[in-house]
């Protein structure tokens, strides 16, 4: 099997076929990133693969010394965030909507995500309670599996404040999963 | 290297990597110490364990194996389509080009052709052409001022 770097080799030199390598490595990954953004099945395959196009076709600008990976969750970040910006702006959000996390989207449907369990969909509605800075670094390493190294270069932040940032994050999902306990 | 005395923050905070496997043996042995002997640092330290076991333990719906079949597919339809629409544009604008050439030896150099047709001809092209444009600038107005364009590749 061929490597990242191998692959991208393969492809900047005209080969297409080898941009499969990467596609099927990182789609699943892909895929549930953009589904922790959109909550929707379809958007989600549909700006995985729209993030997998656009890299392609920045594949010159990548520069070999960084993971394949962290660089394409940046351009598949950057999709989810305009297409949930824009169906928000679509979709005319009143007044108290906008102090919902930012990046929430109106359909929270953990049946249609999770599989079903009680203490599942209660994590994943305190999940979606916190601040985005929040919520994404814990999604980086819960559900992205990522190391602290590939969670600095992806949030572009030094190394050092991986954990001081994941320890306000957890603080508060606690905080929020204590609320929601006590609520129901 | 950890210095031997730790401080409660700087243990909760040193916790993650305890968490995540992210840190050396020996700075582990130090906060294992820290946790045993501090009841507080203990209690926030199962609490993060239980929340993590919890995160991991979420099981997300898996996606119906003829998506992932048709997934490649997808993109590679996408990544020849993008190579088509610069065809396709280079190709309009060569026409464009060509056909603003012609209708100008045509029809504006035709002393045939009556003075108020140019004019109206005229007027009219050039405002489908100012409208073009000025919704571009809105466009690209836009794309300057979103906010999440800052966000990097």
């Amino acid at each position: 099997m061929k490597t990242d770097n191998e692959a991208i080799t393969a492809c900047r030199a005209g080969d297409k076929e080898m941009y499969r390598v990467l596609v099927e490595r990182y789609k699943t990954r892909a895929y549930y990133a953009a589904l922790m953004y959109t909550h929707n099945r379809d958007d989600a395959l549909d700006l995985s693969q729209e993030a997998f196009y656009r890299a392609y076709k920045a594949l010159d600008s990548f520069d070999n010394s960084r993971k394949f990976y962290t660089w394409f969750y940046r351009i598949l970040k950057n999709i989810c965030i305009n297409f949930v910006t824009r169906k928000r702006t679509h979709n005319q959000v009143s007044a108290d909507d906008e102090n919902r996390p930012e990046l929430v989207s109106s359909g929270l449907n953990p049946e249609e995500i999770l599989e079903r369990s009680e203490q599942s969909e209660l994590l994943w509605q305190a999940i979606n309670q916190l601040k985005e800075k929040d919520r994404e670094i814990i999604i980086l390493k819960e559900f992205q599996e990522m190391s602290y190294r590939e969670i600095a270069e992806v949030l572009n932040i030094p190394q050092g404040s991986v954990m001081s940032r994941l320890y306000n994050a957890r603080q508060r999902l606690l905080k929020e999963v204590e609320y929601l306990n006590d609520e129901y | 290297m950890m210095s031997t005395k730790l401080t409660c923050k700087e243990v909760r905070i040193n916790m993650m990597g305890l968490l995540d496997n992210e840190i050396s043996e020996e700075q582990k042995a130090a906060l294992l110490g820290h946790i045993e002997s501090c009841p507080s640092c203990q209690k926030m330290y199962n609490d993060f364990r239980t929340l993590k076991k919890d995160t991991q333990e979420m099981k997300f719906k898996k996606l119906p194996e003829i998506y992932w079949d048709d997934y490649w597919t997808q993109v590679y339809n996408r990544m020849e389509r993008g190579f088509s629409w610069i065809l396709i544009s280079i190709g309009v604008m060569i026409l464009l080009v060509y056909g603003g050439y012609e209708v100008t030896r045509d029809f504006f150099l035709d002393p045939q052709k009556p003075l108020l047709l140019k004019i109206g001809v005229g007027a009219f092209t050039a405002g489908i052409i100012v409208l073009f444009v000025s919704v571009l600038r809105e466009k690209l107005m836009i794309r300057k001022i979103d906010k999440y364009r800052s966000v990097e590749r």
